[in-house]
């Protein structure tokens, strides 16, 4: 059971000493109470309370983290089952599998592509996290784990004989790795190694959840505290059920046996990188906290990177567009100007409709913190004033011939008040719905 | 129901079984009784006897069975010493004597006497066989499906079934066109004395058909039996039945399909049976003449018998009365008419809601600074307007100067079924958004400080003051048809009358004011839900109490019941309280069960009136946040539009973001600003001497509020020991603030 | 080690609605699940999600070349396209009456009648058939075609909140199944359900689309709506049990990500499998979470959807 802010407060000191960076107790409990802060920030804070904070703070699924500097991967700490709830909060990890029979150069090349990948979306730069290696020799699987970690990459270790590892977690350094042993492998026997690097270690057990509780039991008293469940996944429909349990037992269950993240291989359930793709897929939006893929195309890992992030949003905040002048389909002077908000599922559709219409069309995005256009209305965060601001700031008079601003039909009650706004400019009401815009857009040129 | 009625159906019932008992016996002996019988184009049988019976009649040896069976269904008459109840015999007889005409319209269709020969009846569309010169008979499956669709989907709002012959011709056109008007289909039949209603309107020219929604049956009474055939088939198609669910069929009917029937002229017994029969559908039937009423919501939705003595409708003309007649047959079914578009010479629509007007453009003014608008709309009988009639009293703007102002008064009255006094000022208040939906013409604000401005451009389209009635008229119908049936709106520009009005309206202002202050929590067995929000807050939901309104200030008790009426599907539903768990903290059963239902279980206990103990859930659009300062044993309010640092160290939208997305977060939640001048305002902990902290632009906003509040509270100077960010926006700076002014909540017991 | 037991005890199941009669040599059914999607070992996923192909009545001028690479000449005339889609492997014919729309050729009621009985002959599938989104050719057109293919089943689309009436009359009168659209809103998708309800049609005989974005452009919304859609349905709120249409094709293939290749930045990969794959993946995000029928269109993406729904299948 969660704690609220008030429960919190009564244990913390009091002082308001602001030290935490909060400027009283009470406003620091309710940052804790809704997970927006960390109780070690308190300074002062007492063994007894720490105690308590931290049963009802430990977080259902641990946190686990992968590699080191600015790729550092955390996967875990999830809270809820369902991301309505909530929201789901740490983005899985995506690693590409390098098997031990690539040859050197096409070994650097997986790394490279890796490494090297990165696209923008939505003003976020996308990346995949790390790769997956598989050891054969000690020395040349030490070599290959340093020339990944060097590329700045998290890893995982593929491999079964311990002197092997061992000698990949020296080459990892103090670059976090994972140690994935294989299903069968007797992870307890591991724990120990993993202790020493500070590494984190998998646990498996095929298809018997029973036994992998047993498993993580015995390794945790081994001496292994983070840890990464492989659930032996032998087709598609486990892929779903076997997270969906351990999810349930981990989340409703409190069941800390169970309450680490998962890693999967849909490479090996499928044919061609696209079945991959869409096993990818459905683990993203169920459960999975670390994917290991086989291939990596470009459009394959674009695709998964876009639901990867669509996914973890947090839908109580949506993602917004930078606020700003946009251009679609290269407008001229004459083009019409239309203005929306910077909530980005009404930016892609207002920009969606100009685009399918084939006509041009300057759009205003005005900033709303993310609401659409009735929320951002009726906040106060869509009125006159900040689409005169928009305009002025973007300096989109410059740029067109003409004064005219086409308003979303929703907000046509604005139109006075943005004229006055804007003396001199002619206020359009457009269509309520972003789907009217080609007709509107047609009416608009036709006249 | 009237023992006159059921004396009269009885004995029109018994009348027409024997009749068709001789007609079906003759045609048997003439014909055989394999002879098949089929009615036009259809492949319900004998629509009537499928719904009834179940019997897929085709030939006359099986009508045979359908005979007997309503012998079955006639009564002796109630004798006059008997009391006992006798709406089941006479409704029996009703049914009999449909499934006898059936039965006769049969007979006639296999003699080749059906549809009746009328002499010149041309008809613009029909699926009658025979050509020129005939009447239509039974409407075929085509035309009933085309039909049927509008009438389910509503475009068709319903369908009148007109027996007899209309005082007059006039009269009878009139009610045509009325009808016609309202897109109601019109089916003909019977006649008074030989003479019937299709023969006036063949006189008087009006074309008649499928094309014109006017379908001429027969002239005869029993013809009239192909409108309930039409109904049966109705049901049978539309409803997804089978012939036999009588039941299933003649409920469909009553709450589905809006028909009436108006009987004119002398009502005979057969009339009489004919019209038990209607009501089994739950059709009422309307007169003209003197006969006794059957008042009692019952069988049909509202009465089933109304008499309406033709000579007794207010009214000059046949004209006049025949318009009335149809206005009370609507009524009495409870017809709902939509009115689209707005009949007013300016373009209308909601892109023209945020027009200014400004003062060079003006034409002229009503209310402002130099002179005095109102707005009042009551609730008023049924019987006393007339809907759509709209009256200027007094001059119109014609001598007054460009630029000018007049003193002007809008008294919309309405009248509805569902309407309630309580609704009077949610409607009213609609005005603003009606009158601004129009090109070319300002609204501002509401009751007697009204403002209400026409452009040049509107008024040289021919924009005048009649026209605002008919907006008020049309949107009305169209936003509220749910529970307004009538409008009727009166401009009063006459300096005394516009005196005498806003007297009245003022007088009811300060009532409705009174009636709000008195509403309270107790004294209500409903709250309402809001669920608008769930879109982004899924576990979010208001509960909204005539003592708390929800939490963005947009939606208050009454506006929750009016729009729960109004959409009873919608968002707003009512809740209710159940056993009372705790006073003090404001906990129902009911408002638990219904958050736990509505909350996806996320939710399960919610106090009204405390910040401490389980608050309400926030959507994230809430006007203030209400958030405990431990330190001053008391609580701050922040506004929305206070962009300023609080004593929580906080500004607005970073507390927004702990206490919005629906979750419960005790010490802090977000309110309606209102909500701070009710008693119950966090009455478990105190009530409003807890405040400590506001945003000083509430403060002048609510100036007048507040202050009451603070003498409610017995402490006058109240306000002026809260900081704000002027004061203080930090807890080191509040501190010897509320020391120095002496700030109750000091002194009152801990509040956590 | 005893794991604690998480299988849920529903209160509700999925509504099961058939589409297919009379002269169809195939009906599908959907729905009818009793748990989250192809959680068998908690519950009964009584039939597996369905694919429908979308084709238009009039020769497409917006979609993505790559679509037109597939169909090739069959895009002119919807008979062959609908019979090349069955051989391709749909399990439904989405008929899109797109001409009827006035500003993309405004035919009418005889057209629509003409079409869907031209696509009824050409296919042995069961019909979707939509309106072009105009309220007043909706009207007219769905109406005719439900007329027209009397005794077959048939669903048709959409039927919203302002515009339910008529389509829902025609689909009562014609014994048709009826798609029940609203905006990405669990409450605005209960209330439809309830209102078309109201109006006497049968829960066998309503499907609702609950509207999606693509993958990128709002997906994770729809995701989330359908999996409280769901989650209600099977708590046993009984105005949200029934299966839920998407489609998937439409949204995908106007993302710029599958419509062009012009000027993306080279990471985007290769064009088809990106633009395939932005289909798919929609299409198996949204079968995640509840999906029962999706309108698809391109034959890759429909070939990839069914065999990843073989495999989830196979675990029953």
């Amino acid at each position: 059971m969660a704690l609220s802010g008030i429960q919190i407060y009564k244990v913390l000191p009091q002082t308001n000493c602001k030290e935490c960076g909060v400027a009283t107790c009470l406003a620091f409990a309710m940052k804790l109470a809704a997970r927006q802060a960390e109780l070690s920030a308190c300074p002062y804070v007492s063994d007894e309370a720490k105690a308590m904070l931290d049963t009802a703070a430990a977080p259902p699924i641990r946190l686990i983290t992968l590699g080191a500097g600015d790729r550092k991967l955390e996967v875990g700490n999830e809270t809820v089952v369902y991301r309505h709830e909530k929201t789901f909060v740490h983005q899985p990890g995506l690693f590409l599998r390098l098997p031990a029979s690539l040859s050197d150069a096409d070994f650097a090349a997986g790394v490279d592509k890796v490494a090297g990948y990165t696209v923008e979306r939505v003003g976020q730069m996308l990346r995949t996290d790390g790769v997956a290696i598989e050891g054969a020799s000690a020395d040349a699987f030490a070599a290959r784990v340093k020339q990944a970690v060097d590329k700045g990459l998290a890893v995982i270790l593929l491999a079964s004989d311990p002197a092997v590892i061992e000698a990949g977690l020296a080459a990892a350094g103090n670059t976090k790795p994972l140690i994935y042993a294989g299903a069968g492998a007797d992870s307890a026997a591991l724990a120990p190694l993993a202790k020493k690097y500070s590494a984190s270690l998998t646990v498996g057990a095929a298809g018997d959840l029973e036994a992998l509780a047993a498993a993580t039991e015995k390794a945790v008293a081994a001496g292994a505290e983070d840890l990464v469940l492989d659930p032996g996944m032998t087709g598609w429909a486990d892929a779903l059920a076997l997270p969906a349990q351990l999810r349930r037992a981990a989340i409703k269950k409190n069941f800390k046996q169970l309450g680490y993240p998962i890693i999967a291989f849909p490479g090996s359930l499928s044919d061609s990188a696209e079945e991959e793709a869409m096993l990818a897929s459905l683990l993203i939006g169920k459960y999975a906290g670390l994917i290991v893929l086989d291939r990596f195309d470009q459009a394959v890992v674009y695709s998964l990177l876009a639901l990867r992030q669509n996914i973890y949003t947090d839908p109580q905040k949506p993602i917004q567009v930078s606020p700003g002048l946009y251009e679609i389909g290269e407008p001229e002077p004459g083009s019409p100007l239309l203005v929306t908000t910077n909530f980005s599922l009404t930016y892609f559709s207002v920009a969606g409709e100009v685009e399918g219409s084939g006509r041009k069309a300057w759009l205003l995005v005005a900033d709303s913190e993310g609401l659409s256009v009735l929320t951002a209305w009726a906040a106060g965060k869509f009125d006159a004033e900040a689409i005169a601001k928009a305009v002025k700031t973007t300096g989109v008079a410059e740029k067109i011939n003409h004064k005219s601003i086409v308003l979303p039909g929703a907000v046509a009650g604005l139109s006075g008040e943005l004229e006055e706004e804007l003396p001199g400019w002619k206020v359009l009401v457009g269509p309520r719905e972003s789907i009217g815009i080609p007709s509107y857009l047609k009416l608009l040129a036709s006249q | 129901m009237s023992k006159y009625i059921a004396k009269a159906a009885i004995r029109g019932a018994t009348a027409i079984v024997n009749e068709a008992d001789q007609l079906l016996e003759a045609a048997i002996a003439d014909l055989g009784a394999d002879k098949e019988v089929a009615f036009t184009n259809t492949a319900y049988y004998l629509p009537t006897i499928l719904g009834f019976t179940g019997k897929e009649v085709s030939n006359l040896g099986q009508l045979r069975d359908v005979v007997a069976h309503c012998k079955t269904l006639l009564n002796e008459p109630p004798g006059d010493e008997l009391w006992l109840p006798y709406l089941g015999e006479t409704l029996d007889s009703g049914a009999a004597t449909l499934l006898a005409a059936e039965t006769i319209e049969a007979v006639r269709f296999v003699r080749g006497q059906q549809p009746e020969k009328i002499d010149g009846l041309q008809l613009v569309g029909t699926s009658a066989p025979g050509g020129p010169g005939y009447a239509n008979g039974p409407i075929d499956d085509i035309q009933l499906r085309a039909w049927g669709i509008q009438l389910v989907d509503g475009r068709m709002p319903g369908f009148a079934a007109i027996v007899g012959c209309a005082r007059s011709n006039e009269a009878a056109v009139t009610l045509i066109r009325e009808l016609q008007k309202r897109n109601i289909l019109v089916f003909l039949s019977g006649n008074v004395n030989g003479r019937s209603i299709i023969d006036q309107l063949q006189e008087e020219g009006v074309e008649m058909g499928y094309d014109t929604y006017i379908v001429p049956f027969g002239r005869d009474t029993i013809s009239a039996i192909y409108a309930l055939g039409f109904a049966t088939r109705s049901a049978l198609t539309f409803g997804g039945m089978s012939g036999g669910q009588i039941r299933d069929i003649l409920l469909y009917n009553k709450f589905r399909v809006f028909a009436f029937v108006l009987a004119l002229g002398e009502v005979d017994d057969l009339k009489y049976a004919a019209a038990a029969g209607a009501i089994n559908y739950g059709f009422p039937v309307i007169a003209d003449t003197v006969i006794p009423q059957i008042l009692p919501t019952g069988v049909t939705a509202y009465e089933h018998v109304v008499s309406m003595p033709f000579d007794d409708i207010e009214g000059d003309t046949d004209t006049d009365k025949a318009r009335r007649m149809v206005q009370r047959a609507i009524e009495v079914r409870g017809v709902k008419i939509k009115i689209t578009d707005v009949p007013i010479p300016v373009p209308y629509g909601s892109a023209f809601e945020g027009e200014r007007i400004r003062r060079a453009d003006m034409r002229v003014e009503f209310g402002g600074s130099k002179s005095t608008a109102f707005e009042y709309l009551r609730m008023v009988d049924s019987d006393s307007i007339e809907d759509g009639r709209i009256t200027v009293v007094g001059p119109d703007f014609s001598e007054i100067k460009d630029g000018g102002a007049m003193n002007m008064g809008m008294v919309i009255e309405v009248a509805g079924r569902k309407m309630q006094e309580d609704f009077e000022p949610v409607l009213e208040r609609q005005m603003h958004y009606f009158v601004n939906g129009a090109s070319g013409i300002q609204h501002v604000g509401q009751r007697d400080i009204t403002w209400i401005r026409f452009s040049k451009a509107a008024v040289d389209k021919g924009f005048g003051l009649k026209n605002l009635g008919d907006i008020a008229h049309a949107r009305l119908h169209a936003e509220f048809g749910a529970i307004v049936d009538k409008v009727q709106v009166t401009i009063y520009t006459d300096p005394e009358k516009f005196e005498e009005w806003l007297a009245k309206a003022r007088e009811a202002y300060l009532n409705r004011n009174v009636r709000l202050a008195g509403l309270i929590d107790s004294n209500v067995e409903e709250f309402y839900s809001c669920t608008l929000c769930q879109s982004f807050a899924p576990t979010h939901v208001c509960v909204i109490s005539p003592e708390r309104l929800g939490l963005c200030g947009a939606y208050n008790w009454l506006d929750c019941k009016a729009s729960y009426q109004i959409n009873p599907t919608g968002p707003n539903q009512p809740i209710y309280k159940g056993t009372c768990i705790d006073a003090d903290k404001g906990v129902w059963e009911g408002s638990n069960a219904f958050v736990y239902a509505n909350s996806q279980q996320a939710v399960d206990n919610v106090s009204l009136y405390s910040i401490m103990d389980s608050p309400m859930t926030a959507c994230g659009c809430f006007e203030c946040l209400v958030m405990l300062i431990p330190e001053a044993n008391g609580v701050m309010v922040v506004s929305r539009e206070d962009p300023s640092m609080t004593p929580a160290g906080m500004t607005f939208s970073t507390l927004a973001g702990v206490a919005g997305g629906g979750l419960q977060s005790p010490g802090i939640m977000g309110v309606g600003k209102y909500y701070l001048t009710s008693k119950k305002f966090i009455a478990a902990e105190g009530g409003f001497k807890r405040v400590v902290w506001m945003s000083s632009n509430l403060k002048a906003i609510m100036a007048d509020e507040l202050k009451q509040v603070a003498e409610r509270e017995g402490d006058p100077d109240l306000i002026d020991k809260i900081a704000d960010e002027r004061s203080a926006t930090t807890v080191e700076e509040l501190l010897p603030f509320l020391e120095e002014k002496g700030h109750p909540a000091l002194v009152m017991e801990s509040i956590i | 080690m005893a794991v604690p037991e998480v299988k849920e005890k529903y209160a509700g199941r999925i509504q099961e609605v058939t589409l297919g009669a009379g002269s169809r040599g195939k009906t599908v059914a959907i729905g009818g699940e009793s748990t989250l999607p192809f959680l068998h070992f908690e519950g009964t996923v009584a039939n597996r999600p369905a694919i429908a192909i979308e084709v238009s009545d009039r020769e497409p001028d917006d979609w993505s070349p790559l679509l037109k690479e597939a169909w090739g000449d069959v895009m002119g005339d919807p008979a062959k396209w609908a019979a090349k889609a069955e051989e391709l492997g749909a399990d439904v014919i989405a008929l899109s009456l797109d001409s009827a729309h006035p500003e993309r050729g405004n035919t009418g009621a005889d057209d629509a009648r003409k079409t869907v009985r031209k696509v009824l002959e050409a296919t042995t599938l069961p019909l979707i058939v939509y309106g072009p989104g105009q309220k007043d050719k909706d009207n007219e057109v769905l109406v005719a075609a439900a007329e027209e293919a009397k005794g077959e089943r048939i669903a048709i689309g959409n039927a919203e909140e302002k515009n339910y009436r008529t389509i829902v009359a025609a689909a009562l009168a014609n014994d048709q199944v009826v798609i029940a659209k609203s905006p990405m809103d669990v409450n605005l998708a209960k209330q439809l359900n309830v209102l078309i309800g109201d109006m006497g049609i049968p829960k066998d005989r309503i499907i609702m689309d609950p509207t999606t974005g693509a993958l990128g452009y709002g997906v994770e919304y729809s995701y989330s709506v359908m999996e409280r859609v769901r989650l209600a349905a099977l708590g046993g709120d009984a105005t949200l049990q029934q299966p839920m249409v998407l489609t998937v094709g439409y949204e995908a293939w106007r993302t710029k990500e599958a419509r062009t290749n012009d000027e993306v930045p080279q990471e985007w990969g290769d064009w088809a499998q990106r633009a395939i794959l932005w289909e798919a993946n929609t299409a198996i995000t949204l079968v995640n979470t509840g999906a029962n029928l999706l309108v698809l269109r391109h034959p890759q993406s429909v070939a990839l959807v069914r065999k990843a729904i073989d495999r989830l299948m196979a675990g029953a």
